[in-house]
């Protein structure tokens, strides 16, 4: 073990204590800034598949093969019930809820609004669907009520209705004849957002069937108890539900939506690369006149036969020191930071008022920052790799410094 | 007969400043034996670091042949260049080059550990410290020591290893007539008990008397090359070839 040099490389970060304290205060600045970003990236990771989720599109999904390429919502599962039971029997599942789906025309009056009905069952429903959960008119469907709806605050004023007004629900059949029905408005919901206000329409399951002539469900949608389980849980459901189904992730479900939050990490990312640029700067800049202050301390290590490896060794060495205190001074200030922001969030309702809604998912403005056991081994690559990354320049010039040009520039 | 350790024939250094090139050695022919006590003396700008700088493999001739411990220095790679360094030679600076951050102990440790020297590497530092009368300043790092117990620890990190051939650029020219006395004496001792071969250059009278060979370097040549009658290695140090090659 080479005690010696590592104890070198120890005592020489404390030779210049300021120019040491500077370099360890930025190295930790930007670690800290850094872990600021990953954060609120984390975060917001965890509130965007939230809010997917709990949106309508589930963490995972079942649904008809060719689902993914067609999105037709007439497309109905080979054995929803399969599908049900062995999503249930899984431990990582939270909760599970069928849906149909079907293209209708609501119409009151001389008022027509197209939306796309979904037909769903009133007791599961509510833990897959956050929108349902609070009705701010009326009440939700209750189970065993046959044409009863509960629609949008935005679609109950197109069609100027309100509650236990009677609208008609028309929709083009199994054999292509078109079906209507009549539905009792029993809830209006506020969802917070125009578009979801303007498009929520809920049903019993049964209504889809006996407007469409499709029986069945066109999809298993399944609540995880940790959203990143979602490709594990997928395949493990992939091979037990039926034939003709298949699975599919959040992700899959709403690729647009993920390519928007996939953005929006990418855009996070580059400016901590900004951020982590300067720090690698500044740290090179402090490690190189380090080792030109040493220049003539390296050429006599050189002329005692310390080969480049070596020397190149003991700089890294030192950059690992110094890393090691940076990740620490990082943390350190930092890590206040991220818990004051993991209580209460970054709020951006100035910019984006209450809420705003993408794909169909409504988004909470106001990011919490994510805490966890990741910081440490985050700060400590982010710091440990900025330094010795920056340290390979200085470290190539202390292993080529010539001893005898050295030697002699010295004397 | 000993064997010849160092060989110099028409050994030249030109240090290229571009428009006024500098000849630093104008072909100095020299051959330096196992076990002796040499030192080049000169006025300044003679050659005498250059030559030391070229015998260290510190750096290559311009042209002419040297060998050092068999190994031609000019056709050597860095790398083989360092490994004679480490392996072979040793080497005592004027202004004596110790790592301040280390204390003396872990100075004389320091080359053993490049050297690759394991769980004995810090019983041997000791040995050598207390060889040189050192121990009680082990602890001590190069800040907290004199010039001259300095250049000591520097003598003692120099001849950790055992190497061939030790070096010394003007070895006492930081130290007060006393210390520098000691330091010759010092290194006389350790070339008549190990058989190391010494060569130093200086400027000062007192520790050329301590020299068994002079050699004198005028405007890059040897000017002269004298050894003190009586004292020549082989007669004075019977048995050096079989203790430094053991």
């Amino acid at each position: 073990m080479a005690w010696v040099s590592t104890t070198y490389a120890a005592r020489s970060i404390g030779r210049n204590v300021r120019r040491t304290a500077l370099t360890v205060a930025g190295i930790g600045i930007g670690c800290a800034l850094a872990l600021f970003m990953e954060s609120l990236n984390r975060g917001r990771d965890e509130l965007f598949a939230r809010m997917g989720a709990f949106s309508g599109a589930g963490h995972v999904r079942v649904v008809p093969a060719g689902w993914q390429a067609r999105r037709d919502p007439r497309l109905r599962l080979a054995d929803w019930r399969v599908a049900v039971a062995a999503a249930g029997a899984l431990p990582a599942v939270d909760a599970v809820t069928v849906r149909a789906r079907a293209q209708v025309l609501l119409a009151m009056g001389t008022h027509v609004v197209p939306v796309e009905m979904v037909g769903v069952d009133p007791v599961t429903e509510p833990r897959t669907y956050q929108f349902v959960r609070t009705v701010h008119e009326g009440r939700y469907l209750a189970p065993g009520e046959p044409g009863t709806v509960v629609i949008g605050r935005g679609v109950a004023a197109r069609l100027g209705a309100t509650l236990d007004d009677e609208i008609l629900a028309t929709s083009v059949g199994r054999d292509g004849r078109i079906e209507s029905r009549m539905l009792r408005i029993v809830g209006i919901v506020h969802a917070g957002s125009e578009d979801l206000d303007g498009s929520l329409c809920q049903v019993l399951i049964d209504d889809v069937a006996a407007l469409t002539g499709l029986e069945g469900a066109g999809e298993v949608t399944v609540i995880l108890r940790e959203w990143r389980t979602a490709d594990a849980v997928r395949d493990v459901l992939a091979a037990r539900v039926g034939r003709g189904d298949e699975v599919l992730t959040w992700v899959q479900v709403n690729p647009e939506f993920k390519g928007h939050l996939d953005q929006d990490t990418a855009t996070s990312r580059f400016v901590t690369g900004i951020i982590l640029l300067v720090v690698l700067l500044g740290v090179a800049s402090a490690e190189l006149a380090a080792v030109l202050e040493r220049r003539r301390e390296f050429a006599v290590l050189s002329a005692l036969g310390m080969s480049g490896g070596a020397m190149v060794r003991l700089v890294l060495q030192e950059a690992l020191a110094l890393g090691v205190a940076g990740a620490a001074a990082g943390f350190a200030i930092g890590a206040p930071v991220i818990v004051w922001f993991a209580r209460h969030g970054l709020d951006f309702r100035a910019y984006m008022g209450p809420s705003y809604a993408f794909q169909g998912v409504l988004i909470e403005p106001i990011i919490y920052g994510d805490l966890g056991p990741w910081m440490v081994p985050y700060v400590l690559a982010v710091a440990i790799g900025a330094t010795l990354v920056a340290s390979l320049y200085p470290a190539w010039f202390a292993a080529r410094s010539d001893p005898a040009v050295a030697l002699r520039v010295a004397q | 007969m000993t064997a010849d350790i160092v060989v110099a024939r028409g050994l030249t250094k030109v240090f290229d400043a571009s428009r006024n090139p500098v000849r630093a050695l104008r072909g100095v022919d020299l051959r330096v034996g196992e076990g002796e006590f040499v030192a080049l003396v000169g006025p300044s700008g003679s050659g005498k670091t250059t030559f030391l700088n070229l015998v260290g493999a510190l750096d290559t001739p311009t042209s002419g042949e040297l060998t050092v411990l068999g190994r031609t220095v000019a056709t050597m790679t860095r790398r083989e260049r360092a490994a004679l360094r480490l392996g072979s030679l040793g080497f005592v600076f004027q202004a004596y080059n110790l790592v301040p951050v280390l204390t003396a102990r872990e100075n004389v440790e320091f080359v053993l550990e490049l050297q690759g020297v394991g769980a004995q590497r810090r019983a041997r530092a000791t040995e050598v410290l207390t060889e040189l009368g050192l121990l009680d300043l082990a602890d001590r790092r190069p800040p907290e020591l004199s010039g001259g117990q300095q250049q000591r620890v520097a003598v003692a990190r120099a001849i950790a290893s055992r190497p061939r051939l030790v070096l010394a650029d003007e070895p006492t020219a930081n130290l007060d007539g006393e210390n520098a006395e000691t330091l010759m004496h010092l290194m006389r001792d350790l070339r008549d008990r190990h058989g190391m071969t010494f060569i130093f250059s200086t400027h000062d009278p007192r520790v050329v008397a301590h020299a068994v060979r002079v050699v004198t370097l005028v405007d890059g040549r040897v000017a002269h090359d004298q050894e003190k009658p009586g004292e020549a290695p082989h007669e004075i140090l019977p048995g050096i070839g079989r203790m430094a090659g053991a």
